[in-house]
């Protein structure tokens, strides 16, 4: 194809989508910023200083709580995505009043407010006789993981063409191989969405993982949020996510596009 | 796809082997407020006694106390005054060794005789702060709010210039005071003249409700006065020298957050050994320091607003002591719970 | 297909055991009368007439509803534009957009929350101005990626079929995008007007602490208050107009279907 010269809607739609990465990024450019800052100010920037990245190598409790919540983001996201996909799946087969029932229950975690999904699994906890600990999280985690992966699965799936994974079984497939040649690759992009949010979600989460971690485990949120006096080293804290995340991001969307170049070379 | 799962999993695996934390002979257990010490002294701690403090921390003592009803097994807490009085009401605690705890010898003054733990068999004060106001003097004269005192929330001078601390218990401890009561009233014509008091304070200087933030923004001097704790106002203080501390002459709430070792504790002897460590006097000063509340530690609070001291000539740094109208909450579930109904009425009041 | 359905088994024993056993003990909460730990039952509905006697909390509730709904409609105004723009770029490039899009989301709130107020202070907007930019802020991205999965990989036959039959891009894109993206508005919606109504710290950071909203009337009776009881039932009250709320938009995208 040729190059044609953009138009001018295309003009108007790229200056929108940066107009929206700029509204964005505001506020994570500003926590950057900030991370910079010689005081304690979060308004005042007084002057520049890497102190609050050497408070922060010096924390071993933020540290801790940068592993606990990692470790626990992606156990949940890989756990729930999984779950959570092939349960929308078979919902979406089941009999409509199974599926509504279920998919409102389901909606409960993403509705009510955190302190009562957390305060309903302690006492579960609590009643199972089981100690909070490391397990407990990743428990409460994935269960407010899996209706978010369903909540992006399911409509994707309500698009799909239930023939085609008839056919496949007609044509002698197996369910199994039914799913994973026919249903996934068309829902792909919804399930990736839905680990995407679902991984946010658990990074994210204070209130659920403050009433269901065990004994000396602390996520970032959790860190946050109990600073009795703001300590801009959780600024230093997020710059370093954002840089260790940007530099994934930049492999794996440049590898594939190099070894693209090099497999073009060789045919050529 | 397969090349991402392997790369997932590989994560997972490479997390979880690789437990970042040393092993050591025992572990301790401490919980504590966040931001609420000097790193270092645990870091020292450690290495004197061959432990692993393992920190976990909460922000408000109900947070705390409900994360105690899940069974979780701590062995030294840092709750205030009112809820170290319910669990012992709820014989959650054992008392403190004090063969072991035995430099109690220089606590100072505020902290001495305290109603809940009168001879700290149970307790060891940590940090301690009254309630003040921070106001900018180059905006209110500091003879004109020491005059007024807590009457100064009622000055419709200061509207759209006043923060108040979206907290119920301070905020009808300052009606409760203004109109010359206990703040642990509960008098029913008391608690609804409070209230009354609260509306008229809204009203008079449609004051901001914040909580923490209000310490960034007094010491850039977004507004004129303030409802602070004196630990936090002797930083903005520091920051900003525009700023003043009052101690209302009506009285005010004293307020001390104290070690104790819970009844479930795994490893009370090692308890003991840490409590008696924050009490040196060394490790009192780091303390105090880093945090800026008040060391429950004579000497090091002389050392700190002492001559060359870190909160030399600093206003809100000690608390006031022996003063007869201060006053510490006592633990009372009903009063709190009337008091957070009316406070949200007081908030959403028009 | 039973086949199939019995691949949602082990998830429907999961949310029984973490979900609706949870649900049902808060429910008890909602039922009784006072007692974190007591054994012996006491069933009143005095938590439920409490709440619905009280002018207060009626209040607190509707403005919950109200902020919940706009920030709802601010994110498909500016949202659905925003997916469909993506929609058009090339495959690689909607990846990368969508992950922009994520990145974000893995910074705290509450620190992006004190940016945003760090950032307003230098603006001189109405509180409610700002509790609406930062909502908006915090729920965008899930509306877009949301609208954007249900668009992305549509059929393109679909749209070349339409322009064949003379159809412009106005009547194709009301008549074969619009209708195929309403899963995703739904699912959207759900993702950003279900945690609204109960977020309550945007609102108390960005709006001066004058907005009381419901999740934070439920937080402090569940820590503050220490009454489990009436927070319990606060909370059941909440969801039970959320259920019949998001029915009733259900009912909409069904009617809009049969269309």
């Amino acid at each position: 194809m040729k190059k044609k010269r953009k138009t001018l809607w295309e003009h108007f739609t790229s200056c929108y989508l940066l107009l929206i990465l700029l509204f964005i990024y505001l506020p994570i450019l500003y926590v950057i910023l900030f991370s910079f800052n010689e005081s304690k100010s979060l308004s005042n920037f007084t002057g520049f200083s890497l102190k609050w990245y050497e408070n922060m190598f010096q924390d071993r409790t933020m540290l801790q709580s940068i592993y606990y919540t990692v470790l626990v983001a992606v156990i949940a996201t890989v756990v729930s995505t999984i779950v959570g996909t092939v349960a929308a799946i078979g919902l979406s087969k089941a009999k409509r009043v199974v599926r509504t029932l279920v998919l409102e229950v389901n909606n409960l975690p993403v509705m009510n407010p955190d302190i009562v999904t957390a305060i309903g699994l302690m006492l579960l906890f609590i009643s199972m006789k089981v100690q909070l600990s490391l397990v407990t999280l990743i428990l409460a985690h994935i269960t407010f993981c899996i209706p978010y992966v369903i909540l992006s699965v399911m409509p994707k799936l309500r698009q799909l063409d239930d023939n085609v994974a008839e056919a496949a079984l007609d044509l002698g497939a197996n369910p199994w191989q039914a799913l994973t040649k026919v249903i996934i690759p068309q829902i792909y992009p919804a399930i990736l969405s839905g680990a995407l949010i679902a991984f946010s979600m658990s990074f994210d989460d204070f209130v659920i993982s403050f009433f269901t971690a065990g004994v000396g485990i602390n996520n970032i949120s959790m860190y946050v949020y109990s600073m009795k006096r703001y300590n801009p080293s959780v600024n230093a804290l997020s710059t370093l996510i954002m840089v260790v995340v940007t530099l994934i991001l930049i492999l794996v969307n440049v590898i594939p596009s190099v070894r693209e170049k090099r497999n073009k070379k060789e045919e050529a | 796809m397969k090349k991402m799962m392997a790369a997932v999993l590989t994560l997972v695996m490479l997390l979880t082997v690789c437990v970042p934390f040393a092993a050591a002979d025992g572990v301790l257990n401490v919980y504590n407020w966040g931001e609420y010490i000097d790193k270092q002294v645990i870091t020292n701690f450690e290495k004197e006694f061959g432990v692993r403090v393992n920190y976990s921390l909460f922000s408000s003592n109900e947070e705390m106390y409900t994360k105690l009803l899940s069974g979780a097994s701590y062995d030294v807490l840092v709750p205030s005054d009112y809820m170290i009085e319910r669990l012992l009401k709820e014989n959650m605690l054992q008392p403190l060794d004090r063969s072991t705890v035995d430099n109690l010898g220089n606590l100072c003054e505020g902290v001495q005789n305290l109603s809940y733990d009168p001879d700290n068999t149970w307790s060891v004060p940590y940090l301690w702060q009254t309630v003040g106001i921070v106001y900018d003097t180059t905006k209110i004269d500091p003879e004109k709010i020491e005059e007024a005192g807590w009457d100064i929330f009622l000055d419709p001078e200061y509207a759209g210039h006043t923060y108040m601390y979206d907290s119920e218990r301070d905020a009808f401890m300052v009606a409760f005071k203004a109109l010359g009561y206990s703040c642990n009233t509960e008098d029913e014509t008391e608690i609804q003249a409070a209230y009354e008091w609260l509306i008229k304070m809204d009203e008079a200087v449609k004051p901001s409700y914040v909580t923490d933030e209000v310490i960034d923004s007094m010491a850039n001097g977004e507004k004129w006065m303030a409802l602070v704790y004196s630990g936090d106002a002797a930083y903005i203080l520091s920051e900003n020298e525009d700023m003043g501390y009052c101690t209302p002459k009506q009285g005010t709430n004293i307020a001390v957050d104290a070690m104790v070792i819970p009844a479930n504790a795994s490893n009370p002897e090692m308890a003991n050994q840490f409590i008696r460590y924050i009490t040196e006097y060394d490790n009192a000063v780091m303390i105090s320091e880093e945090v800026g509340y008040a060391s429950a530690n004579a000497e090091a609070l002389a050392e700190l607003s002492g001559e060359g001291g870190t909160y030399e000539g600093n206003a809100a740094y000690i608390p006031r002591a022996g003063y007869e109208q201060d006053e510490m909450f006592h633990d009372n579930e009903t009063l709190k719970k009337t008091l957070s109904e009316l406070w949200i009425k007081v908030k959403l009041h028009e | 297909m039973k086949s199939f359905f019995r691949m949602s088994y082990p998830y429907i024993l999961w949310i029984a055991v973490f979900i609706v056993a949870p649900m049902f003990m808060i429910l008890l909460y909602a039922l009784t009368r006072t007692g974190n730990s007591t054994l012996t039952f006491q069933f009143t509905l005095d938590n439920f007439a409490r709440f619905l006697r009280e002018p207060t909390f009626l209040r607190v509730l509707w403005t919950s509803l109200r902020v919940a709904l706009l920030t709802t409609v601010f994110c498909i105004l500016i949202g659905y534009p925003a997916a469909l723009f993506i929609a058009g770029l090339p495959e690689r490039r909607q990846t990368m957009m969508v992950l922009l899009l994520t990145l974000p989301m893995w910074i705290n709130m509450l620190l992006k929350t004190y940016a945003w107020r760090g950032i307003l202070l230098n603006f001189d907007f109405a509180s409610e101005t700002k509790v609406f930019i930062g909502m908006v802020y915090d729920f965008l991205p899930y509306m877009i990626i949301q609208i954007h999965t249900s668009i992305s990989k549509m059929n393109p036959d679909l749209k070349t079929a339409a322009y064949d039959l003379g159809a412009n891009k106005w009547v194709t894109f009301k008549r074969v995008t619009l209708p195929l993206s309403i899963p995703g508005i739904i699912s959207g919606i759900t993702l950003v007007f279900l945690p609204a109504v109960s977020s309550f710290v945007i609102p108390k950071l960005l709006g001066g602490g004058d907005y009381v909203l419901i999740g934070n009337l439920i937080e402090i009776y569940f820590l503050t208050a220490g009454d489990w009881n009436f927070g319990s039932a606060i909370s059941l009250i909440m969801a039970l107009i959320i259920i019949a709320s998001m029915w009733a938009t259900k009912k909409l995208d069904r009617n809009a279907q049969e269309e």
